[in-house]
């Protein structure tokens, strides 16, 4: 036998992703767009935490012949990735990041102004007008539903939801999810200008009331109980969510507390991500049905902050000018952005106006209505 | 429980509906924290947090009070004073009892 260097090298380059890559150009548009997302998490910060998972995994995915995302056999073993999925496939992961957030949120302002809950729920409107406007583009109704749930600005949810309801669409239900989160401080602002009056955004609330240690242990008992019992579709986010603030507030279980908070949810954020991004392959990515997502994604977005300042104004009057309107865009989840930006348009009416922890209550009230929404989803449209 | 396709009926109903479970179910909850309050509030030997009339003042005034002569406030008044040091405790997440105040001026 001879040996022929030229021939190996051939093979070798005939066998390689390169030339895989050449049969199948869709592959080669998705590994661009990846690093597109790249560029967005590191160069511009969008939501990095997720998105530079998430597009790592969608380069990973895309490369071909690699075997990453392959079902295990009788011969075979699964892929890696298709190993991380199983996360996102049997609502680990969501239920994990969930035991985070409740593990850092303090509901300390939304004990202290109950009222606020309302706030919270008018701000998931945009998840029943997405889903309405979904259908009317041609999605089925389980389908409409998932990308609904963009609306309640919560990506755990999101993934949850788009896992059990619209599996083809979870990369894009995700990735439309997370990018308008982060971009929330260039979404809201222009509907808060526009949905209140100057002198609507002026207004200074008053002192929130002190809440006492026992009234804040006893909350994500009593939430947790009220709630999955009535709707138990709720139960892996609800259960979660409360687990974590219960090891946050109960003061005995403080590096539990901690765990849930940072290493627990960075880690679980990393197969998170990869997960999602995984399944952003080009047969089900490059569709014409990924931009009616994205575009979905984004008027929902602005439907939950229109529901949320509209129920504000209506607050407003009802209390006597005592609720700052603003505080109700803060409704649609995204914890703590959307408080943040309340706090900043507030500021800019008013430089002696400090929302912060007024629009804290509305932001933590909508994680809880997003996945109730999410929970009624689910149970509609749930198999 | 819903199968496709919906008629546009169908939709708004479902539409409506959720939106409507999700304001009971929170509004619910606003009852439930009511009742807690109360409950917590009269087992602790207090007025019940929920029917205060007036807003009692958040944590931020009584650290202030104590740490006021040591602070000096140039161009804003105390009740703004209080304010920042309660945001910068939450920012931090470093307790008022632990932060130390020296001077605070408006720019």
């Amino acid at each position: 036998m001879q040996f022929s260097f030229i021939e190996a090298l051939q093979e070798i380059l005939a066998g390689s992703g390169f030339a895989a890559l050449v049969d199948d150009p869709r592959n080669l548009i998705m590994i661009l767009i990846s690093f597109v997302l790249l560029y967005l998490g590191i160069g511009r910060k969008f939501e990095p935490l997720l998105l530079v998972p998430i597009a790592f995994g969608m380069l990973l995915a895309n490369f071909p012949i690699t075997g990453l995302l392959n079902e295990p056999t009788a011969t075979s073993s699964p892929g890696m990735l298709w190993v991380f999925y199983q996360g996102v496939e049997h609502a680990i992961y969501p239920s994990i990041i969930f035991l985070g957030i409740g593990a850092m949120t303090d509901f300390g302002p939304l004990i202290a102004r109950p009222s606020s809950l309302l706030l919270g729920a008018a701000a998931q409107l945009g998840i029943f007008a997405a889903f309405l406007l979904a259908l009317a583009l041609g999605f089925p109704g389980a389908v409409a539903a998932a990308i609904g749930i963009i609306g309640g600005a919560d990506g755990p949810t999101a993934i949850l939801v788009a896992s059990r309801l619209a599996r083809d669409y979870l990369p894009a239900i995700a990735i439309a999810a997370y990018s308008y989160m982060a971009l929330i401080p260039m979404i809201q602002p222009p509907l808060m200008r526009l949905l209140t009056t100057k002198e609507e955004r002026e207004i200074k609330m008053e002192q929130l009331r002190p809440v006492s240690k026992t009234e804040k242990i006893v909350f994500p008992i009593a939430v947790a109980t009220v709630v999955i019992l009535l709707i138990p579709d709720t139960a892996p986010l609800i259960g979660m969510l409360m687990l974590g603030n219960l090891l946050r507030e109960c003061g005995v279980t403080e590096r539990l507390s901690d765990t849930a908070q940072n290493a627990l949810c960075n880690i679980v954020t990393i197969f998170l991500g990869l997960s999602v991004g995984c399944k952003a392959v080009a047969d089900k990515f490059l569709t014409l049905e990924t931009i009616k997502i994205i575009a979905l994604g984004l008027l929902a977005f602005m439907f939950s902050t229109m529901g949320g300042l509209i129920f504000g104004k209506i607050m407003c009057k009802l209390t006597g000018g005592k609720v700052n309107p603003l505080i109700g865009s803060a409704g649609v989840s995204a914890v703590p952005m959307a408080a943040r930006v309340s706090q900043v348009e507030g500021q800019k009416a008013n430089p002696a106006n400090f929302l912060l922890m007024h629009a804290m209550g509305p932001n933590v009230a909508g994680v809880i209505g997003s996945a109730v929404a999410a929970g009624f989803m689910l149970k509609v449209f749930g198999a | 429980m819903v199968r496709d396709p919906l008629s546009l009926l169908d939709s708004i109903v479902v539409s409506v509906s959720g939106f409507f479970i999700v304001f009971l179910m929170l509004a619910v909850l606003w009852g439930i924290i009511l009742v807690v309050s109360r409950v917590v509030g009269s087992l602790e030997h207090r007025p019940a947090p929920a029917m205060a009339k007036p807003m009692q003042p958040f944590a931020a005034p009584r650290p202030a009070a104590a740490a006021a002569p040591q602070v000096i406030l140039e161009g804003i008044d105390e009740t703004q004073a209080a304010c920042v040091m309660a945001i910068v405790s939450h920012e931090t997440g470093i307790p008022l009892d632990q932060l130390v105040f020296k001077s605070i001026k408006a720019v």
